[in-house]
């Protein structure tokens, strides 16, 4: 079963993460530079009375898996993009139907291995 | 205490009744079993000579599926107490959702002094004997105290061979060669971790600054333990049967797993001082997880515990007098019947994965139980704040009322 991990992270933590994937010998990936918002509306406080909404820049990392190595991605991506303060980001994990590389049209695990 | 269990369930039944309103046909119908079975089981000694043993059945409601409960083997078995737990096993069903009734079984007999062939052959003719009432779409059995994955295949091979082919939903727990579940082992100590992190939340707890205990550190304990601990809980004391141990900065379970393995106890952990068993119940600590026997906290140690939050692992771990006595020390409980659900869980699982012979992967038993934890957590936590009641009283009410719901529904035959 194949799984995609999306994870929103501060852009700052991007370095250690990706040494972090390697360690684990995960060395594909795609990164986007994104900006969002999540529960405090882009604010750095906890100020509930203000309405306005404000995007905050973070990185996006995307992986995808097999089934058996998504805890031990978690593991790698909760260790190090942890700041202890709120925005830190999130973790996503999806189904993925299928995986094509394009040029020997390989699909399924061997297209991402 | 065995004799008045069944006493003991008729009340609470009573008590939870007056709370919720419930209609005189089903409280009298749940006040008694569907069906209770007595058999004697003859079987042939390694010495020759042969004895027989009695054996129970019970199945306590099927109003809203088969019958589900475990098979014990031990000495002090009475009808009473299996007629209890399967009224238990009703309610746990119902608390988590799951489209079961309650059953439980039992022989009296002491396993300890018996052959590995004796076992195989008294569990044998046990199942043939009750082989009339159970089945996977009647009454799915599962281990319980002295029953193990072996005997379930045991009782799996001896239906399977009475029907002529191959039955694997007759019973849960099974090893995985057989049709047993991924994450079945683990499973109740996995639904005791969901339940302590969800209580965490409820009360903006921050998981590395809480301190956990734990009592026990078998199957269900131990995998609490090294679960919690992965999240990043602060384990300070646990014990098995030969002592506890201690330590205020946090024990490193990964360390302490090791040494069990090695030395079959958590005791002698050189990280660690050592503790009387009674102690450790009565530690400082924000949670308190008695993973062992029932009976543990009782009123002569009651008013000597320190936790803020017990989570009841075991079955019936807090005595009645005991959970008085808590309750006037603002402890909040999580009782039993909610927090040690995820193995009957992971059996339904199971169950399901046997009847369409088709098997999951280990991360989606585990992200179900989580999903059927949660969902029954929230649903109590609901309950007890609408009606202003403990999460116990609630756990009862909504069980009660989803198999009164069902009671209600389905009408009277003829």
């Amino acid at each position: 079963m194949l799984k995609k991990i999306e994870c929103i992270v501060q852009p700052f933590k991007l370095k250690e993460i990706k040494e972090g994937f390697r360690e684990i010998a995960i060395d594909g990936m795609t990164i986007t530079d994104v900006s969002g918002c999540g529960k405090q509306k882009g604010h750095l406080k906890n100020i509930k009375s203000d309405k306005s909404i404000n995007f905050l820049p973070k990185v996006k990392i995307e992986i995808v898996t097999e089934e058996e190595r998504v805890e031990d991605i978690i593991d790698v991506i909760q260790r190090l993009a942890r700041t202890g303060h709120i925005g830190a980001g999130k973790i996503f994990v999806l189904p993925v139907e299928d995986v094509i590389r394009v040029r020997t049209r390989e699909r399924g695990r061997s297209a991402i291995e | 205490m065995a004799f008045n269990l069944w006493h003991n369930a008729l009340e609470l039944l009573d008590n939870v009744a007056k709370k919720i309103n419930l209609n005189e046909v089903a409280h009298k119908r749940l006040s008694k079993c569907v069906r209770e079975l007595t058999v004697s089981v003859p079987i042939r000694l390694d010495n020759g000579s042969f004895e027989v043993f009695t054996g129970y059945r019970v199945q306590h409601n099927t109003h809203r599926g088969p019958s589900k409960g475990g098979i014990r083997f031990h000495p002090d078995v009475t009808l009473d107490e299996v007629k209890a737990l399967a009224m238990l096993m009703t309610w746990k069903c119902a608390v988590v959702g799951i489209p079961y009734g309650g059953a439980k079984g039992g022989v009296i007999c002491d396993p300890a002094k018996m052959s590995i062939g004796e076992i195989e052959r008294l569990t044998r003719r046990y199942t043939s004997e009750i082989i009339m009432v159970i089945g996977p779409e009647r009454d799915i059995p599962a281990p319980d105290m002295n029953t193990n994955p072996q005997i379930m295949a045991w009782i799996m091979d001896t239906y399977s061979m009475d029907k002529g082919y191959v039955v694997p939903g007759v019973v849960t727990g099974k090893p995985i060669s057989v049709g047993g579940s991924q994450g079945r082992e683990e499973a109740t100590g996995r639904g005791v971790t969901y339940t302590t992190l969800n209580t965490l939340k409820h009360f903006n707890m921050d998981i590395e600054n809480t301190s956990i205990v734990i009592q026990g550190y078998g199957n269900v304990g131990g995998a609490t333990a090294e679960l919690l601990y992965k999240e990043g809980c602060k384990i300070i004391g646990v014990g098995d049967v030969y002592g506890s141990i201690y330590n205020p900065q946090g024990l490193d379970i990964t360390k302490l797993s090791k040494h069990l393995a090695k030395t079959g106890t958590v005791t002698k952990y050189k990280d660690a001082d050592s503790i009387e068993n009674k102690d450790l119940l009565e530690l400082k600590c924000d949670v308190l997880i008695p993973a062992a026997l029932e009976g543990q906290i009782r009123e002569d140690n009651a008013e000597k515990i320190k936790a803020k939050i017990i989570i009841e692992a075991a079955n019936g771990p807090i005595t009645n007098e005991a959970d008085s006595i808590l309750k006037q020390k603002d402890i909040y409980i999580v009782p039993d019947i909610l927090a040690n659900a995820g193995g009957v869980a992971v059996s339904y699982f199971e169950w399901v994965q046997g009847l369409q012979s088709y098997f999951w992967s280990k991360r989606e038993v585990n992200l179900k139980l989580r999903d059927i934890m949660t969902k029954a957590f929230y649903d109590v936590l609901a309950i007890s704040e609408k009606e202003n009641v403990d999460m116990r009283m609630a756990a009862y009410m909504l069980a009660v009322g989803r198999v009164a719901e069902a009671i209600k529904i389905r009408g009277l035959y003829p």
